[in-house]
Order: structure tokens, then C-alpha cells, then sequence
């Protein structure tokens, strides 16, 4: 029933790093309303005020928004997710090429790599 | 304002100082555990709130005033004994609940028995004890009250009943509120606390919040508490 | 609060004391029929029967009487000072409520179970002499006979009043004193964390000690003093008011005694409350 956590970072951030997934990911289609914060929680089997602050964080870098009565969105701002998925990619990328780096691959083997994955 | 304060709060046993001079605040809102090896102090600490122990020097203060019948009618206690008299059944349990606290709210209470697969006739004898530590956790969580202090509350029970146990404090959540856990199996309740208190041979040794620990350290409270309190 | 506090305590006693008394009843019906049995010509196997109804009766009535005071004792204890008192302890009333109903439902029963064993006794009694309830009633006339001979006296209606009111406080604060007695013993008894029941047996002694050398002393000091020596009281009037003077000061003596207890009770449970 529970997320899970990894145990060196803080439980908020882990939580907006799955919301976000979900969101680029198209779990979360734009628009898509989201739950209560209490059911969010219970859900990921987090303290509410954990998970409305990993909600605040996710609204101030424009992936939700909230309406008064309405509830809490998933933004239809296509180019604010885009460009977080982009971010994330790069993320990744970031962390392949490292690990590529420590084998002694050089950009050209890489890429040749690549192309030989289908 | 504070709903639970602690002013240079000392109790001795004789000759055992079971709590050396603690200051701390919680204030409502807050799911915090109190978390500290057996025998530090943790009983002690919720005992003196509920006013089932006198302080020896210095003060608790629930809502602002010393522990007595106001402070009484606004937190729910859920000990680590099993305190449900045996011949009475839920139904007449509920019944006195309602009777002594006004925040009682007893829907809540049949709608978490039923949940459970609780009969509310059923006789607290009847009850396996996991059933009734269950039932004892429904009572207490169905008060609407301003601190509720939970004493070891998944000590000693399985997974399952420590999922519900912690699912059912979430679903309570209540902002106005102020929660404190006693505890010292940490892993099983760090994702739903908002801070910690730690306790060790009667003194607070930390206060802070989980994620600023986690933050701060690069790891879990649970491996911080490990490394803190090693034998 | 203590109007729940006393609905609850009584549905937690009554499912104990009104079976023995429904019990205490029919043995006692059981046995008056079985005592009209040995009056007959019946085999020894049931005569046997019959004496072994009577003797579990006679057996029941004492039972009866011992448990209104073990239930007073152990609803305290088990309530209060066990795991109850968890629940007990943490509810919105003050400590003067919790000793008080325990208090009121327990002297409820006291009467109870002395008007029980009294009407079984008496109407047995009755039962076994043969006389009818009529013969007891006309027997009243000669009360009037005695009351008119006092009144001539100078004793009123106005004293037989007093001495019956002076009764019926006598009769409750005794009631109340017997609970204090072993509330305050046991109270203090659990304020210790080790070998709390030795403890409250020694506390139940060392105040019956106390209390019986300080009453003693006091009735001494007080016997000196009478500058009104028994023997010159000639005039009946003057004997009765006496009697009054006497009984009042036993009441309050009485009343003393149990403010005490009480004071050691509460102090006992709110300041040195320490449950295991």
C-alpha cells in the first residue's frame, strides 16, 4: 500500500520526484485533478504536512496548480512539463554518461553503442 | 500557543531519575514521535502529561495549564496496557466514551469497528488481543481532541495491524491537533512523522524535524538513532 | 460528572450483586421448604439433601456479606490502582468523584445486601414459627403503649426523631468509614512502585492503630472531664439530653475520622498515583 522510500534523502523530495514522473510520464495527464492531500497521503503512507509540502514544491515550479474550492491540477501548461521532462532526461543522461566515462568509453564509442542497441 | 510544554521538567523514582530537567514544545498540527530506547524516559514523559504521575520539579503545561480535568477532556491517551474491562462489550465501551467526552464522535467509531469486522456486541473478553489493542487504538482515535498521545502504540504487533495503526493516525489528521508517538521501532514510523524527539536516560538529547535530519545527515532517522543510541 | 460516574459504577456492580441476591433467595425459598421437609416422614438420602439446602444457605448468607465488602474492595483496587486506572484516571473528572461514586454505589449495596439477608431471615422466621404477618402487625399496639409512657416522661416525638436521624448518620458513616478504611490503605499502600499490596495491608493496620489509640485517648481525656458524673443524673429529661450530648460527640468523632481517611485517599491518588 506504501510508497517506497530511500532512506538518505528527505521523504518530501522523494514525493515530488514521484508526482513529477507521474506527471511527465503522462500517469498524470494535464488537467488531471488530484486528490485530497489526506488521501495523497494515505495513499503513499506519508504524514499529510510531507505531502503538502512536496504539493507547495510542485506548485511553485509551475507542475500543479491549485484552485480555491476546486482542488489542486495537474498544469496544462504542455511546455512546463516538456521542459521538466527534458530536465529529467538530462538527469539520466547525465548519470549514463558518467558511468560510461568511468568504463573509459569516449563520446564517439558511446554513441556507436547506442546505435548498435536496438 | 504550545499545546504540549515542558519547563525544566524533572521526575525521580526514589533514588532513578526517570526525566532530568526537559524543556520542549510541541505545537498542534505536528505528528511527532517521541523516540528514545526502552527505559529512557518515554512512559514517564506521557504519564506526567495525562497527570497519571506528579512532576517532582519544574513543569508540563497541556494547552497551558498543569494536567487536570480541562486538560483531561482535550487529549486522547491510548497507554501501553490493555485497560478495556473485560466484561463490557464495544457497544456499552462507545456509550462511555460518549458519556465522558464531549469530542467523542461515535460514527466514526462503528464506521472503524465495522471496517474491522468488530460486532459492537461483541464482549472485550471475546476479543483476541490484537482485536482488542484494535478496538482500544478505534476509541481513542475517534475523539476529536487536541493532543493525542500514543504510548508504544505499534509495539509488539504484526505488519498488518501496524499498516492499519498508521493508516488509521493519517486518516485522523487533523491540523488543530497535535500528535506524539512514542516509539522506539523508528524505520516502521519515520514517513509519517513531522518530527522527532530524542530521548535518552531522561534527557532530550534532539528535537528536529524528520526531513531536516534527512537532509542534514544523508540518511534515516531510524540509522541516525542507531548510530546515536549504540550500545 | 459524578451522576455518570455513578450509572457506570453501578451497571459494573450490579452484574454481580443482584445475582447473589436472586441466588441468596432462592436458596432461601429452597431451604424453607427443605426445613417442612424434615418435619415429615422422608427417606435418610433426602433428608441428607435437605440438611445440605440448609447448610449452603446459611453458607450463602455470610457469602453474600463477605462479597459486598470483597467487591468493595476490588472495584477500588482493579479500577483504580490496576490497568483500569489507565482508562479511569484519564477521564475528565476530578479525583473527589472517582472516590466519592465508588463511595455512594458501594454503601448502596451495603443496604442492599443488609435488607436482603434481613427480610430472608425475618420471613423465615415468620415462616418457621408459624405466625402471620397479621399477628406481627397487631403486635404494633403495645409500641404506641411504650412511646405514650415516654412521652408522659417528657420524651417527644421531637427526640424520637433526633435519636432516629443520630441513627441513620451512624449507620452511614460507618459505612463510609469502612470504605475510607481500605480506600486510604490501598491508596497509600500504591504509591510505592514495589510490594504494593504488603504495603496497603500495612497502611490498613498501622490506621486502625492509629485511629484506635487516638479515639482512645480522646474518650479518656473526655471521661475526666465530665463534671456531669452518670450517677447524678436523676430526671430522665436530663439523661436523654445526655445521651444526645454523647452521641453527637461519637458522630463527630466519626466524621473526623473519615475526613482524614478521605484527605490520606486523595492525596494518595492524585499526588502519589504511580500505576505499574
Amino acid at each position: 500500500m506504501e510508497w517506497e522510500f530511500r532512506t538518505d534523502l528527505p521523504i518530501y523530495s522523494q514525493l515530488v520526484g514521484k508526482i513529477k514522473l507521474d506527471i511527465v510520464s503522462g500517469a498524470l495527464p494535464p488537467g488531471t485533478r488530484l486528490a485530497s492531500v489526506r488521501d495523497m497521503a494515505m495513499e503513499a503512507g506519508v504524514n499529510p504536512n510531507t505531502m503538502q509540502r512536496a504539493l507547495q514544491e510542485l506548485e511553485r515550479e509551475g507542475l500543479v496548480y491549485s484552485q480555491r474550492t476546486a482542488g489542486r491540477f495537474v498544469t496544462e501548461d504542455i511546455r512546463v512539463i516538456e521542459e521538466n521532462k527534458r530536465i529529467l532526461a538530462r538527469d539520466q543522461l547525465d548519470g549514463f554518461l558518467k558511468a560510461m566515462k568511468e568504463l573509459g568509453y569516449d563520446r564517439e564509442e558511446i554513441i556507436a553503442l547506442l546505435k548498435e542497441e536496438k | 500557543m504550545a499545546i504540549l510544554e515542558c519547563k525544566a521538567l524533572s521526575k525521580r523514582f526514589g533514588g532513578i531519575q526517570a526525566l532530568d530537567n526537559v524543556d520542549l514544545t510541541v505545537e498542534p498540527g505536528r505528528v511527532v514521535g517521541l523516540l528514545g530506547p526502552n527505559g529512557s524516559g518515554k512512559t514517564t514523559m506521557i504519564k506526567l502529561a495525562n497527570g497519571l504521575l506528579t512532576p517532582s520539579s519544574g513543569e508540563i503545561l497541556v494547552d497551558g495549564k498543569k494536567p487536570g480535568k480541562d486538560t483531561k477532556a482535550i487529549v486522547s491517551y491510548l497507554p501501553d496496557k490493555e485497560y478495556l474491562p473485560e466484561w463490557m462489550t464495544a457497544k456499552q465501551m462507545m456509550d462511555f466514551f460518549e458519556d465522558f467526552y464531549s469530542d467523542f464522535r461515535r460514527e466514526k467509531a462503528m464506521e472503524m469497528l465495522a471496517r474491522l469486522g468488530v460486532s459492537a456486541d461483541m464482549r472485550i473478553k471475546q476479543m483476541s488481543k490484537g482485536t482488542r489493542e484494535k478496538v482500544q487504538l478505534i476509541l481513542v482515535m475517534s475523539r476529536e481532541a487536541r493532543l493525542y498521545l500514543l504510548d508504544e502504540p505499534i509495539g509488539g504487533v504484526d505488519p498488518a495491524t501496524r499498516d492499519y495503526i498508521l493508516e488509521t493516525i493519517i486518516r485522523n489528521y487533523n491540523p488543530e491537533a497535535a500528535v506524539i508517538i512514542s516509539t522506539h521501532l523508528i524505520a516502521d514510523v519515520e514517513q509519517v512523522l513531522d518530527d522527532v524527539i530524542f530521548i535518552n536516560n531522561g534527557r532530550v538529547t534532539l528535537q528536529s524535524s524528520v526531513d531536516d535530519i534527512r537532509g542534514e545527515q544523508g540518511r534515516s532517522v531510524d540509522q541516525y538513532f542507531r548510530e546515536v543510541f549504540k550500545c | 460528572m459524578l451522576g455518570k460516574l455513578l450509572k457506570h459504577e453501578l451497571r459494573a456492580t450490579g452484574r454481580i450483586m443482584l445475582p447473589i441476591y436472586g441466588a441468596t433467595v432462592i436458596l432461601a425459598i429452597l431451604a424453607n421448604l427443605s426445613i417442612r421437609l424434615l418435619d415429615h416422614e422422608v427417606g435418610n438420602l433426602v433428608r441428607i439433601f435437605a440438611v445440605l439446602i440448609i447448610t449452603v444457605f446459611a453458607i450463602a448468607i455470610i457469602a453474600a456479606a463477605i462479597m459486598t465488602l470483597v467487591l468493595m474492595v476490588k472495584r477500588f483496587y482493579s479500577n483504580y490502582l490496576r490497568d483500569e486506572g489507565y482508562l479511569m484516571h484519564t477521564l475528565p473528572v476530578d479525583v473527589h468523584g472517582l472516590v466519592w461514586s465508588k463511595m455512594i454505589v458501594s454503601c448502596i449495596w451495603f443496604a442492599g445486601t443488609f435488607t436482603v439477608i434481613a427480610l430472608i431471615l425475618a420471613l423465615t422466621g415468620l415462616f418457621l414459627t408459624g405466625t402471620s404477618l397479621n399477628e406481627v402487625f397487631t403486635a404494633f399496639p403495645s409500641w404506641k403503649e411504650i412511646i405514650a409512657a415516654m412521652h408522659k416522661e417528657g420524651i417527644g416525638g421531637g427526640d424520637v426523631a433526633l435519636f432516629i436521624a443520630e441513627m441513620i448518620t451512624g449507620v452511614l458513616l460507618a459505612g463510609l468509614t469502612t470504605c475510607l478504611h481500605f480506600y486510604a490503605a490501598m491508596a497509600l499502600g500504591h504509591m510505592f512502585s514495589k510490594d504494593k499490596i504488603l504495603l496497603s495491608i500495612v497502611f490498613f493496620v498501622a490506621i486502625s492503630i492509629v485511629m484506635n489509640i487516638a479515639v482512645t485517648g480522646y474518650g479518656a481525656a473526655r471521661l475526666e472531664s465530665f463534671d456531669h458524673p452518670l450517677g447524678s443524673i436523676e430526671e430522665l429529661r436530663g439523661l436523654v439530653n445526655f445521651v444526645h450530648g454523647i452521641i453527637a460527640e461519637g458522630l463527630f468523632i466519626e466524621i473526623v475520622r473519615a475526613a482524614v481517611m478521605y484527605a490520606a485517599t486523595v492525596i494518595g491518588l492524585k499526588r502519589g498515583l504511580n500505576l505499574a
